[in-house]
């Protein structure tokens, strides 16, 4: 439905009540879609002052904006009036430093993340290129604002920052090369076949998950951690891995007074009750907490079969 | 169109729209991340001289009735190229 002379004038009013003005789904804080959280990211990180719209909000605004625009999509983003586009290009804008100029902002330039690959990684990435793809692709990874990981194989784009490390070039796009500093990239072993795994010492504390065949090697190395075992003396008394100490009081009590950077992991019978106590302990500030994934179950079938299973 | 268009049914449905608007052009139209999520390409000679934005705009103009109301069959165009050649 064409807009009347009277709506059009409201959303010229709207589009210019600030100089950067982004009509979204949700609010800054809470976006409600995923391209309007990638675009919320974006303006966030050029550091510009800006307002949302929550289109979600009124109905008129969200098919208005639409109409106003000549575009059927949201987000939308104007810059001193002015549309610029959505997610797709704002992102596209942003990587070739187009974004910043119309923003006014400097366009910090960013250095190249230090990153290590591990040899099995590095493998199995060589096995992969296909190669004679024209453009030539390379190996990019991206990094969302939550610490998602997307590694595949794409052409290069204006903006990206190329990082050259076990013969192998990596491509990231500028807000992902700022969250990949001192990322170690490695293949594991898992039940259907190895995958990717990515350690980053950027990421906010959180649970990190440990297979009971890491935890073997762990003590063999002997690496230093603490191991804690949240079940109950009942279950303690039928099976237990011997390196494991009780939580109970004087347990939580030894726990508490180490160093809050210490690896400590978490283990119970099928590793459910020492998730909701590995996360327990991250509120209380440690920041190298494990999940023993499988608890003494997976213990049991794949690294010790002494110890019984119940 | 049916009520429940099948996902082939609608991909079908973007790439003739596409094309009414932007005859001769190369289209391609496959699944995205999800129901009602696509993605597109699109290689015309038509977007020499345009910005991305132009660009864009015209093939989202083609496809723009689909994208309308909450039960729309095009709920999101996950990534949308095009290019000259």
């Amino acid at each position: 439905m064409p807009l009347t002379d009277q709506q059009r004038q409201q959303f010229d009013d709207l589009v210019k009540k600030s100089r950067v003005v982004l009509f979204m789904k949700g609010n800054k804080h809470f976006p409600q879609c995923g391209f309007s959280a990638q675009v919320i990211g974006i303006l966030k990180e050029t550091g510009v002052p800006f307002e949302t719209v929550n289109v979600l909000s009124d109905p008129a605004v969200r098919d208005g904006i639409k109409e106003y625009s000549s575009w059927p999509t949201i987000p939308q983003l104007y810059v001193d009036g002015e549309f610029l586009g959505g997610c797709d290009i704002v992102k596209e804008m942003h990587a070739a430093g187009d974004l910043q100029k119309k923003l006014g902002v400097v366009d910090k330039p960013v250095a190249p993340p230090k990153i290590t690959l591990d040899e099995r990684a590095a493998k199995a990435i060589k096995e992969a290129d296909e190669g004679g793809t024209s453009p030539p692709e390379h190996l990019r990874l991206e990094i969302g604002p939550q610490f998602q990981y997307e590694l595949y194989f794409g052409p290069k784009q204006a903006g990206d920052i190329e990082v050259v490390v076990s013969g192998l070039t990596v491509l990231f796009d500028k807000t992902s090369a700022k969250r990949a500093d001192g990322i170690n990239i490695m293949w594991v072993d898992t039940p259907d076949g190895g995958a990717f795994k990515i350690e980053n010492p950027n990421e906010p504390a959180r649970v990190k998950s440990l297979t009971a065949p890491e935890l073997k090697k762990w003590i063999d190395d002997k690496k230093s951690f603490e191991l804690f075992d949240v079940r109950g003396e009942d279950e303690r008394a039928v099976a237990k891995i011997d390196q494991a100490r009780a939580l109970d009081e004087a347990g939580e009590k030894h726990l508490l007074g180490l160093d809050k950077k210490t690896a400590i992991v978490f283990q119970c019978h099928h590793g459910m009750r020492s998730k909701s106590a590995a996360e327990r302990f991250l509120t209380e500030g440690f920041t190298n907490v494990f999940n023993l994934e499988g608890g003494i179950e997976a213990w049991s079938t794949k690294v010790d079969s002494k110890v019984p299973r119940y | 169109m049916s009520d429940h268009p099948t996902i082939a049914g609608i991909e079908n449905t973007m790439k003739s729209a596409i094309l009414e608007k932007i005859p001769g052009a190369e289209v391609s139209v496959g699944p995205g991340s999800g129901g009602g999520h696509f993605v597109v390409q699109v290689v015309s000679a038509v977007f020499e001289g345009k910005s991305m934005l132009e660009s864009q705009r015209l093939v989202l103009g083609a496809i723009a009735h689909l994208m309308k109301g909450d039960s729309a069959p095009v709920h999101a165009i996950d990534s949308l190229k095009t290019r000259t050649s």
